[in-house]
């Protein structure tokens, strides 16, 4: 293979290899969405209004109220210091439920509502979704011997 | 009593795997067959031991034994027996000993089928597959050792994820981690290889099955993985980029690439050090998939532990490995220089380093967005999570090259393709690709997924079909035979090349899933009462009943749903939810209709008091090829594994 057809190889090979990289990471930096507790989301600069981010908390005792005939549920969630109300419109996921937690998606608006369409709840009745344990946040945990034992 | 004779046996499988690393190679040094000996005997003593220890933990889950912890957490006397023995592998411990297991059966077969052919880096082999049996015992007997006991004893199981009560519980995981462990194989060979100094192309001749069943195994078991997720999750995709897919398909994409490079080496003796490096990384991938899944740093429905220490060892033997696969491999490469350069850029040579490229940019895309969130963690204090566009808009262009490639490689001649070759094979492909693209274009096609996939899917297809319809003509002439007959002459006399084409049909049936199930998925999601009718698509349906009905260990509501085409009724579906009262747990239960190779999809993910229900409805056209193709592709690669051997060559 000549000098010159090498470096035409390399040069084929860098530019697809850039071409892709940069759409991959041209993407990235939009997709990425930030995860905050209700304490965070409260003392909100107006920059973040609109912004896609998680939030992580617990669904307050009480507070849930379904629309009749519509996909509409509104409800607050808590992490002990702050509480924020949602508006969520969507399917939650058969382990949402009041005193639980859940981390719902969506964004913050400037009239201080949360509005989301994605909620993930936990995945059995000892799991916890990750972000909120790093975040400090403890839910009332059943012991596992205490309950069996009964 | 049992449970402690399994403990024990597994703590015996521990030294002797310590034995294991030690004594082939101090026999070796030292020229004593009889230690090298002892080593094999060490991997094949440590199959039994480890059997015993799993005998031991299904005998304890079938007897409802709750003293033992891990039963007591992952299993419930209501528990169907089925999901018993399935339930040792519901948790972290318990699928570290099923990894272990597989670990010793794969390589008390290696040694065993290849000890008299291998002589030479046999005992490095055992060696290797003992330091990896090793790094597991020791995390099962002093970090997660699911024989440990509890006191007092519990009355009864805190029971099994009802998310996992599956059939598919029973073989996904092992279909998964047989793929997985399976790639230990060629990395114990190729660190062999790169230990004893024999550098040649054996240790890819002597794997090469090997490869290609793990490959298979760990693609069927992702292709579950998805099946299963679409019925149960009921969101109605297969496929999310949840963080421990992408743990499944990082070794999936890196092994891909080396099966297709390492082609090259046998031909052509070329990408020594690269086939070297991709089976490093493919099986440093499945340890960190097996690590990322069952550690807890993700949170996903797949995590179960969350304990730091786990994590650190984890991290430890992880880099461990690496410094050892890596480390090994620098200090080797001098002696790894290819004698032979690339010829051209038009050549067979360079369709298989493009293909390469293509795949390690799609498993460098998977990693950062996996990896980037638990970094950021680290770093920072912000929590982020990756969002699916990204992913999508590097697979798009990514799986596009690669569907071409796949149309080029297999027809384009090595060294340097003539302008002869490349007019006669895909002058042809190409035309037919325009036609096919216009054609999607007419009838309605607009999206550039769909036109692309028109496009790429045509051309393929048609450089197949050119290929076989020429081999046969060939052989049809030459011994004056039928078509028909000669095309299974020409298939079987070459299966290996015939057998990886039936692997990309396999593919392009996939692919027209996909796509059609991505881009022309109809979904409704409507309140309902009984006596209500919603229109989907052509389809009537009707809401007739809603009652109550019990398994084993769950109680439901069950809807039941009148499909309508026009005036006649075609189905009724029962969607479910569930009640799993051991746990607490409601799953929603989906109930599938399919109807032309694609799926009538209907949930019931609320039901309110007043017995209204919210019911999501699906039409998932053609979905059904995404698992025929993944069916056909494991076809290809059994062809393969069983093939015959060569006689002549055309």
């Amino acid at each position: 293979m000549s000098k010159g057809r090498k470096i035409g190889l390399i040069l084929s090979i860098l530019l697809i290899a850039g071409g892709l990289a940069y759409l991959g990471l041209g993407q990235f930096g939009q997709n990425l969405v930030y995860f905050f507790t209700p304490s965070e989301v409260v003392s909100f600069k107006p920059d973040y209004f609109g912004k896609k981010i998680r939030v992580g908390g617990m669904v307050v005792q009480g507070s849930m109220q379904v629309v009749p005939n519509t996909l509409k549920i509104s409800f607050r969630l808590t992490d002990g210091a702050a509480t924020i109300p949602v508006d969520f419109e969507g399917i939650p996921p058969d382990l949402f439920k009041e005193g639980k937690g859940a981390v719902v998606e969506g964004f913050w608006d400037p009239e201080k509502r949360f509005h989301s369409n994605l909620i993930m709840a936990k995945h059995s009745e000892d799991y916890m979704p990750i972000e909120m344990k790093q975040a400090g946040i403890t839910l009332p945990k059943k012991d596992l011997l205490k309950t069996l034992q009964q | 009593m049992f449970i402690e004779i399994g403990h024990f046996a597994v703590i015996l499988a521990l030294v002797l795997s310590a034995v294991g690393i030690v004594s082939p190679i101090l026999g070796l040094k030292t020229n004593r067959p009889d230690w090298v000996r002892i080593g094999r005997q060490a991997v094949t003593l440590n199959f039994f031991l480890v059997s015993i220890g799993m005998a031991a933990m299904i005998y304890s889950f079938l007897t409802n034994d709750y003293s033992v912890r891990y039963v007591a957490a992952t299993s419930n006397s209501k528990l169907p027996i089925f999901y018993k023995v399935a339930g040792l592998w519901g948790g972290h411990e318990g699928s570290l000993m099923l990894w272990v297991w597989i670990l010793t059966a794969y390589s008390t077969l290696v040694v065993w089928m290849h000890w008299r052919t291998q002589p030479v880096t046999m005992p490095y082999l055992v060696s290797v597959q003992s330091l990896i049996m090793f790094g597991f015992l020791a995390m099962i007997v002093f970090l997660s050792n699911p024989f440990e006991r509890i006191y007092p004893v519990p009355l009864d199981g805190k029971d099994l994820n009802p998310l996992l009560q599956d059939p598919a519980m029973v073989v996904h995981p092992p279909m998964l981690y047989l793929g997985y462990v399976g790639f230990s194989i060629p990395f114990a060979f190729a660190m062999a290889a790169l230990f004893s100094g024999r550098l040649g192309e054996e240790w890819i001749k002597v794997t090469q099955r090997w490869t290609l069943f793990a490959w298979m195994a760990l693609t069927t078991g992702i292709l579950m993985g998805g099946y299963w997720a679409y019925y149960e999750l009921g969101w109605g995709g297969y496929w999310g980029w949840d963080p421990v897919e992408n743990a499944s398909f990082m070794p999936w994409l890196v092994g891909t690439a080396f099966l297709h490079s390492v082609m090259v080496q046998e031909k052509r003796k070329m990408f020594k050090v690269w086939n070297l490096f991709l089976i490093i990384v493919t099986f440093s991938l499945s340890l960190i998939g097996t690590f990322l899944v069952r550690s807890g740093v993700l949170s996903s429905v797949h995590t179960f532990a969350t304990d730091p220490g786990r994590g650190l060892y984890i991290l430890i033997f992880l880099a461990f490995m690496l410094i050892l696969g890596f480390g090994t491999l620098i200090v080797r490469s001098g002696r790894l220089k290819s004698q032979i350069e690339l010829d051209s850029i038009i050549s067979k040579e360079s369709v298989f380093l493009f293909n390469n490229l293509f795949f390690l940019v799609a498993a460098a895309t998977v990693f950062l967005g996996t990896l980037y969130p638990l970094l950021v963690e680290t770093l920072k204090t912000a929590k982020v999570s990756v969002g699916p566009p990204y992913y999508n808009a590097v697979f798009m262009p990514v799986a596009l090259g690669l569907l071409l490639m796949m149309g080029i490689g297999p027809s384009i001649a090595w060294r340097k393709a003539s302008t002869d070759n490349l007019r006669k094979n895909f002058l042809l492909p190409i035309l037919v690709a325009v036609i096919a693209t216009a054609a999607a274009w007419l009838i309605g096609i607009r999206t550039v997924f769909g036109m692309a996939g028109a496009l790429t899917v045509s051309f393929v297809a048609s450089t197949i079909f050119i290929d076989f319809a020429k081999i046969s003509a060939l052989w049809a002439r030459r011994h004056e035979i039928n078509y028909l007959l000669a095309f299974y002459q020409a298939f079987t006399n070459n299966q290996r090349r015939y057998a990886g084409i039936v692997t990309h049909i396999g593919v392009l049936v996939m692919v027209v899933g996909i796509i059609a199930s991505t881009i022309y998925q109809t979904e409704k999601v409507v309140p309902m009462r009984i006596g209500d009718t919603m229109q989907l698509k052509e389809y009537t349906i009707k809401m007739v009943g809603l009652h109550e009905v019990s398994g084993a260990n769950w109680t439901a509501q069950e809807g039941l749903f009148e499909v309508y085409k026009g005036d006649r009724l075609i189905t009724e579906l029962r969607p479910q939810k569930r009640l799993y009262p051991v746990s607490q747990t409601p799953t929603t239960e989906s109930a599938i209709y399919a109807v032309h190779l694609g799926h009538i999809f209907l949930t019931m993910p609320d039901i309110g008091e007043d017995n209204s229900v919210t019911v999501r409805a699906l039409i998932n056209p053609l979905v059904l090829l995404v698992w025929i193709g993944g069916g056909i592709m494991a076809l290809g690669v059994i062809l393969n594994i069983f093939r015959p051997r060569m006689k002549t060559s055309v």
